[in-house]
């Protein structure tokens, strides 16, 4: 018989811990030292976005209050520094107004291009109208804002007087200066160009990921296309959609230059429903506007509008973020 | 008796054969061909995968498809049922009858087909997005066919797929909470409930453990006094148990995938005509 | 041995689900035919307005032909796929419709004022009257370059070292980084340029310059170029990593000699991406660089001129020759893009080309 020997805890060296390796080159040091100095910028700055136009338009935050999103009031006077007052609300109206057109007629027209592009089109013209997508992203606001006044305002001016004219008894399209031009109804047009290909990209990289073989039980059952687009494609697809909405949502609100010839920004009273009227807000046009001419004191109201558009847009922006990825996690899980 | 033998001299397009006289076409005497292909020829692309394949499957009847993986088993049957023509490059010659009519005829309806003849696949594939009660519901929805019970509907497929009784106080929850068995039976309930006349099944229980298997095997001898079903399986003794009769396909060297043999069940397995059916049903390769 | 030579060489692969039954072709033709004809008859027969005879009159047949067709030759259960079908191009008929004409628009309108002068001059002595044959574009293309120049400087090696982090260092705040970078993103141009004008020109620390310019542009470039580079980075293999590791390489040299030129392609298609994020942007550059007719050639000081303003500018102005200066100034500005745009295709024509 062999004698056993009992193993206790004691008996047995301890174990080699492996892990980080700690020790590294003083010039491995500075390397990671400097990416992660380098990496911790983007905080840095935005950060400092969200202090300085803070920290700038504190004054005139603190003297409006509430009022400064609340009201509809605008007076600048250098003379008078201290009868200033600053409110934008219809401006901020204005803008929401404006996105929601745009929503309205770019969210459709997306989903309704990725499905062609996705389920639809032959290959050739699939790849074709992706890169024209693409091409239509990379088109400057500038252009977009261009273009949209000296040529498209002009045809969207026929289409609003069609609508005024069949229309009239709905208070939506009701206009009551007889003229068409510069009216949010345009805006909105413009904006959802220039949002359509967010959207579309989106879409269209959601929908050409759906599980073959979830289309394939859709198709064998006996299934149509639509059949398979509607039960099977759009309800897989519908996170990834609500986040690349919500992307164009973020940049529609955003957007200033495009608008700024095609909109009449009316600064002291909003235009809630009336969107042929030739009246509209929008933040970041404003700023625009007003700031070749402005009073120290406005040029810190202006910025706190900056810093009221700033939050909206990051809001927006984290929202779509986290739709996306939740969306993503849930397909891979 | 006859050899299969293949000459590696033969070029690409001529294959040796063996002829197989007395169940070259698969013929219960007194039964009618309630789906049968004759002179099928598959191709993807410029590559030939089956090469005359003439099967006829009886009516209300279960027939197994076996042969070793690669032969073409899996795109025969989506010939039967018209989802070959999907994958890109997709080809065929010979024809495909159904109740008479070759399916792929002018004015045949594949949608229609689709309905007729349903299709259960490897991975089970429930609608992610839907519940257990929408899933079996959403065959029918997809194909556009009315209904006005959909409890009962919900609870008849589901007892077929013998899945009744571990869903019926969860049929809201979705899809995604069940096993992987559970998930395939649930399948078949949601293929069953369009009422199809044939069922094509794909390696169904492939992938599962030997309890949903057991219950598989017995919903498909269940649903068979009904209708007629066709499965592909890699299994020789699920062969054995659940069909009624066998067709070995055998693809050799690049060449494309034909018939060996057909007939019962018990005859190819335990009277093979051919060595090589012989050879493969007892394990020798595959 | 009974053997027989199958010889399979006669049979042709064919695609009987391609042929098209009469009764389809019938139907589709008609589905084309009768809106068109419609349509046709009322715009030149009537004086109603095209825009009109659209929506309220080929819409509602082409889809009601569509219906009606569609349940004619394949039967009821295909309505969907057909209404599908009529809406889905009609959708993209209008995107096609509207790229083209601004496309159209600026070349057709932009084209007559190309010239060499147009592009080598700049405006300091050109009045609304003058003639078109004086004056450009010149300082407003020197100036974009080099605001342009700057953003790029600052932001890419800001941009790929983000990358480096998230993707090579993988540390704690990798995660974290990544969320910064795509809030990032969402930075409305005019808020970068209000932050630049907030932070250094309010504070007397620059003026007006192509530097705020710069600094303004970088930050809209920085999450454009560190979201595709790191994309570019993941995609490099791991055990490209792990054998420079296991000969002995420090973390630098392996992401410095290894990781970064194996992706280089990659990384270079980030900076056109993120130069062609920012090339046309307006907004940010009114509140930092402001604007100038003649050339200025310190980037540090005083107000330069930049395409986007000029085109700004001159349709501000709303004279007949101002605004085919701008017209011009936006061709050259379209050619630039385009340029970028083909260089991006050039460089990963398989990948991410967003």
């Amino acid at each position: 018989m062999v004698e056993t020997q009992e193993i206790t805890n004691k008996s047995h060296p301890e174990p080699i811990r492996l892990g980080r390796e700690k020790s590294r080159t003083p010039s491995d040091k500075a390397f990671s030292g400097t990416i992660v100095i380098a990496a911790l910028s983007s905080l840095a700055i935005l950060v400092a976005i969200l202090i300085y136009l803070a920290s700038s338009s504190w004054p005139v935050l603190q003297k409006e209050g509430f009022d400064f999103i609340t009201g509809s009031t605008w007076i600048n006077s250098s003379a008078n520094p201290d009868e200033q007052t600053f409110q934008i609300w219809p401006m901020l109206y204005g803008t929401f107004l404006n996105s929601m057109l745009a929503l309205v007629i770019a969210v459709p027209v997306s989903i309704l291009l990725a499905i062609f592009i996705v389920f639809i089109a032959p290959d050739r013209l699939s790849r074709t109208l992706t890169v024209l997508v693409d091409v239509l992203a990379a088109i400057p606001s500038g252009i977009i804002g261009l273009w949209g006044f000296l040529v498209f305002t002009p045809v969207a001016e026929g289409w609003s007087k069609l609508l005024n004219q069949y229309f009239f008894l709905i208070p939506f399209f009701r206009n009551d200066q007889d003229q068409f031009a510069r009216s949010p109804f345009i805006a909105g047009w413009v904006l959802a160009i220039m949002i359509t290909p967010i959207i579309t990209v989106v879409a269209r990289e959601v929908l050409s990921q759906t599980p073959q073989e979830l289309l394939d039980a859709a198709r064998g059952l006996g299934g149509s296309l639509w059949g398979a687009v509607k039960f099977v494609a759009l309800p897989h697809a519908r996170g990834g959609i609500v986040g690349g909405v919500m992307l164009g949502l973020g940049r529609a609100l955003g957007e200033t230059i495009a608008i700024y010839f095609v909109l009449n920004l009316i600064f002291e009273k909003v235009n809630y429903f009336q969107i042929l009227n030739p009246q509209g807000g929008a933040i970041a046009s404003m700023i625009v506007a007003k700031f070749g001419e402005a009073t120290p004191d406005e040029i810190r109201a202006l910025l706190g509008a900056g810093l009221v558009l700033f939050l909206m847009t990051l809001v927006v922006n984290l929202i779509a973020n986290w739709i996306v990825a939740r969306s993503v996690r849930e397909k891979i899980a | 008796m006859t050899a299969l033998q293949v000459d590696p001299t033969m070029k690409g397009n001529q294959v040796n054969i063996s002829i197989v006289e007395d169940h070259q076409r698969l013929k219960l005497v007194d039964s009618v061909a309630h789906l049968e292909t004759q002179g099928l020829y598959v191709w993807f692309g410029n590559r030939m995968i089956l090469a005359d394949i003439n099967l006829a499957f009886p009516e209300n009847s279960v027939t197994a498809l076996i042969g070793p993986s690669g032969c073409g088993k899996s795109t025969f049957i989506r010939v039967l049922n018209r989802m070959h023509e999907f994958i890109p490059g997709a080809a065929l010659a010979g024809k495909v009858f159904y109740e008479g009519r070759d399916i792929y005829e002018q004015d045949v309806d594949p949608v229609d087909i689709r309905t007729q003849v349903g299709m259960v696949f490897q991975k089970p594939n429930p609608f992610p997005t839907m519940s257990i009660k929408d899933n079996v519901l959403s065959g029918l929805r997809l194909a556009q066919i009315p209904f006005s019970n959909p409890d009962e509907i919900v609870e008849t497929c589901l007892k077929k797929a013998s899945l009744w009784n571990e869903t019926k106080d969860r049929l809201d929850a979705s899809a995604q909470s069940l096993s992987g068995g559970q998930q395939q039976r649930l399948c078949i309930a949601r293929a069953l409930a369009v009422n199809p006349k044939v069922l094509l099944m794909d390696e169904p229980c492939s992938a599962l453990d030997p309890g949903s298997t057991r219950h598989i095997e017995e919903t498909i001898r269940d649903i068979s006094k009904d209708m007629t079903v066709v499965i592909v399986t890699h299994n020789m003794q699920q062969a054995l148990r659940v069909s009624d009769y066998t067709a070995f396909f055998l693809a050799l060297d690049g060449n494309p995938g034909q018939i060996v043999e057909a007939g019962l069940t018990k005859d190819v397995f335990k009277n093979a005509k051919d060595s090589r059916t012989h050879d493969y049903v007892n394990g020798l390769f595959g | 041995m009974n053997t027989q030579t199958l010889d399979t060489s006669t049979m042709k692969p064919q695609y009987p689900w391609k042929k098209s039954r009469p009764t389809v072709v019938i139907a589709n033709s008609l589905i084309v035919v009768i809106p068109m004809s419609v349509y046709a008859f009322f715009f030149f027969f009537t004086d109603l307005p095209g825009a009109l005879i659209f929506i309220a009159i080929f819409l509602p047949i082409q889809i009601a032909m569509a219906v009606i067709m569609t349940i004619f030759a394949l039967g009821k259960r295909r309505v969907g796929d057909a209404v599908l079908s009529v809406l889905s191009v009609t959708a993209f008929s209008l995107v096609l419709a509207l790229l083209g004409s601004v496309l159209l628009s600026v070349a057709a309108r932009g084209l007559p004022a190309m010239r060499f002068s147009f592009l080598t001059q700049n405006n300091i002595y050109i009045s609304p009257t003058t003639e078109l044959t004086y004056g450009g574009v010149g300082h407003a293309l020197l100036g974009t370059l080099t605001v342009v120049a700057i953003g790029t400087v600052i932001a890419v090696p800001l941009g790929i070292a983000s990358a480096i982090y998230i993707t090579d260092m993988k540390g704690r705040l990798a995660g974290f980084v990544r969320f910064i970078v795509q809030a990032m993103s969402g930075v409305p141009s005019i808020v970068a340029g209000l932050f630049i004008l907030a932070a250094f020109i309010l504070t007397d620390f620059v003026g007006f310059s192509a530097l705020t310019g710069g600094l303004a542009y970088a930050i809209l470039m920085l999450p454009t170029v560190a979201r595709t580079s790191e994309e570019v980075l993941k995609l490099v293999p791991k055990e490209l990593r792990d054998a420079a590791t296991a000969l002995g390489s420090s973390r630098a040299r392996v992401i410095m000699r290894i990781v970064l030129p194996t992706a280089k392609a990659g990384i270079i298609t980030a900076v056109i991406l993120g130069v062609a994020r920012v090339v046309g942007e307006t907004a940010p550059l009114l509140l930092t660089t402001s604007n100038t007719n003649g050339t200025n050639l310190n980037p540090f000081k005083d107000p330069v001129a930049t395409i986007p303003v000029y085109i700004f500018q001159f349709l501000g102005s709303g004279y007949e020759s101002s605004i085919q200066r701008a017209w011009g100034a936006a061709f050259v500005l379209m050619i630039v893009v385009a340029i970028l745009f083909a260089l991006t295709r050039v460089f990963s024509p398989k990948g991410k080309a967003r």
